[in-house]
């Protein structure tokens, strides 16, 4: 009987908590329903208040003095700004300026203790891109949270802080692969301005790390600054970690200038497979015809990767498909695959058989044909 | 009389400033907020120009303005878009488009663009 009893008990128990839960759940929702109605509402206000006060200069914005702490208004701000360019713009920093706002932010940033709040204030000043916030984001480029770094990297980006570049380059080795891919974007902003930076850090971290070196040679490749060519080929002949080399490879292809032809030309003879093939391609990017004979000899190569790249490099250098025709010949088999397969990617095939059927196919041609059908017979 | 808008763009923040500029400087102007509404405003209303976004919910800008010409409804439009690829801005003036105005915009310098092409 007793028994029975607890067990009434302990069921009457677990329903009154969930039902409590639920009423806990279903109030929450409502009063997070009601508050974000209430930013909306807000918001449109603000964004009706500040378009006119841009439409009519002569209008004065009469706002509270809390007005400037309302998350509502700082997103209407930021969205009006990043919509508007010229005096518009200048009479939005001329508002931010008046109500103190990247003061303010600064402070929510500094001060702030719950991380939701300090990362909006990270996130407004970066968005700001006020000149005044710029010693703050710089303090924080070593915060503990990482997404409070990113933005204050992005915002010191967005004002344009040319001393930001050192530091950022800086936290490469100690930043984890995404917020280092976010800082590369922030570098990207900088462009030539950040080629050197990235350099020197490169001549001393090579060495004793790998990701962080990597990562900048990435954006020294996106960045695209032909200063960079030169420090890049001193880097392959000097680092011996293979990551870093095929980076390097990539880069010095997609900065597409000559000068690199004869220090790629070199490693393409090197024991690692992986390096081989990237050269092979990156000659095929600067797109020098100087790099056929090299990229023919690729042809031949042990691995299928460095074949087909060569072939796929040949296809598009000057001169190129003259070897890629005189590899359909080659007694190597997988030469002369590589070598029809790079041709058919560029549609000498449909080429060769509309000659064929008009009875001008070359002996070219013919070669190339009958390869094309094996390699299908072969596959079927 | 005043001359007639319509700002379609389904921006919140985009037709509040051409909105406070535009009657600020004595046009009478009407919004849509996606290209299905401003297809049927285009359609139903008589406007001396439309201010046009490229990217809106239901038709895209330059949907719009095609089926408003196979309708024969021949508008003028400036298009106000943050996609500026070659193809969408070809595209826009080849579909007739008066002007094609990149986002962020100065809002001094789209008003005279739109006095020019309402003079």
């Amino acid at each position: 009987m007793q028994g029975i009893e607890f067990v009434r008990a302990t069921v009457l128990v677990v329903f009154s908590l969930n039902a409590l839960l639920l009423l806990v759940l279903i109030v929450g929702k409502a009063i997070h329903r009601r508050i974000s109605a209430g930013l909306q509402q807000r918001r449109s206000l603000y964004i009706s208040l500040l378009s006119r006060h841009i439409a009519l200069p002569e209008s004065e914005l009469n706002l509270g003095p809390k007005v400037g702490g309302d998350r509502a208004f700082l997103d209407a701000l930021i969205d009006v700004r990043n919509n508007v360019t010229g005096p518009e713009s200048d009479a939005l920093s001329g508002v931010v300026d008046r109500m103190g706002i990247a003061t303010a932010a600064a402070r929510r940033l500094e001060k702030g203790v719950f991380l939701s709040r300090r990362l909006r204030a990270a996130v407004a000043l970066a968005e700001l891109a006020d000149v005044s916030s710029a010693p703050v984001l710089m303090r924080h480029l070593s915060d503990r949270d990482p997404a409070i770094r990113i933005q204050c990297a992005r915002g010191l980006g967005r004002i344009g802080w040319t001393p930001a570049i050192d530091a950022i380059v800086g936290r490469f080795k100690l930043e984890t692969p995404w917020v280092r891919s976010r800082f590369a974007d922030t570098l990207v902003g900088f462009k030539q301005r950040a080629t050197w930076p990235l350099v020197a850090y490169l001549k001393i971290n090579h060495r004793f790390e790998t990701d962080g070196p990597v990562s900048a040679i990435h954006t020294l490749a996106t960045i695209g600054d032909d200063q960079a060519v030169r420090p890049l080929i001193e880097l392959l002949a000097e680092a011996r970690d293979p990551e870093i080399r095929i980076a390097t490879v990539e880069a010095l292809g997609a900065l597409g200038v000559p000068l690199a032809i004869r220090p790629l030309r070199n490693v393409a003879k090197t024991d690692d497979w992986r390096v081989r093939a990237k050269a092979a391609a990156a000659l095929g990017d600067i797109g020098d015809g100087a790099a056929a004979p090299t990229l023919a000899a690729g042809l031949t190569d042990e691995n299928w990767w460095v074949r087909r790249n060569s072939a796929a490099s040949l296809a598009s250098l000057p001169g190129g498909h003259d070897h890629l025709y005189a590899a359909l010949r080659s007694p190597d088999r997988f030469a002369r695959d590589a070598a029809a397969e790079a041709l058919a990617d560029v549609g000498a095939v449909m080429g060769a058989r509309q000659r064929q059927s008009t009875g001008e196919a070359t002996g070219d041609d013919l070669v190339l044909i009958d390869l094309i059908e094996s390699q299908v017979t072969v596959t079927s | 009389l005043s001359k007639r808008i319509l700002v379609a763009d389904d921006s919140e923040t985009i037709r509040s400033l051409l909105m406070s500029a535009l009657e600020a400087n004595g046009y009478d102007v009407s919004v849509a907020t996606n290209g299905t509404e401003t297809y049927d405003k285009g359609v139903a209303g008589e406007f001396d120009l439309v201010i046009l976004d490229q990217l809106m919910p239901g038709l895209l800008g330059l949907e719009v303005i095609e089926k408003w010409r196979e309708e024969g409804v021949d508008t003028p439009v400036i298009m106000l878009s943050g996609v500026d690829d070659d193809h969408t801005v070809v595209a826009s003036l080849d579909m007739g488009a008066l002007d094609f105005v990149r986002k962020p915009f100065g809002l001094t310098e789209l008003l005279a663009r739109i006095r020019q092409r309402l003079s």
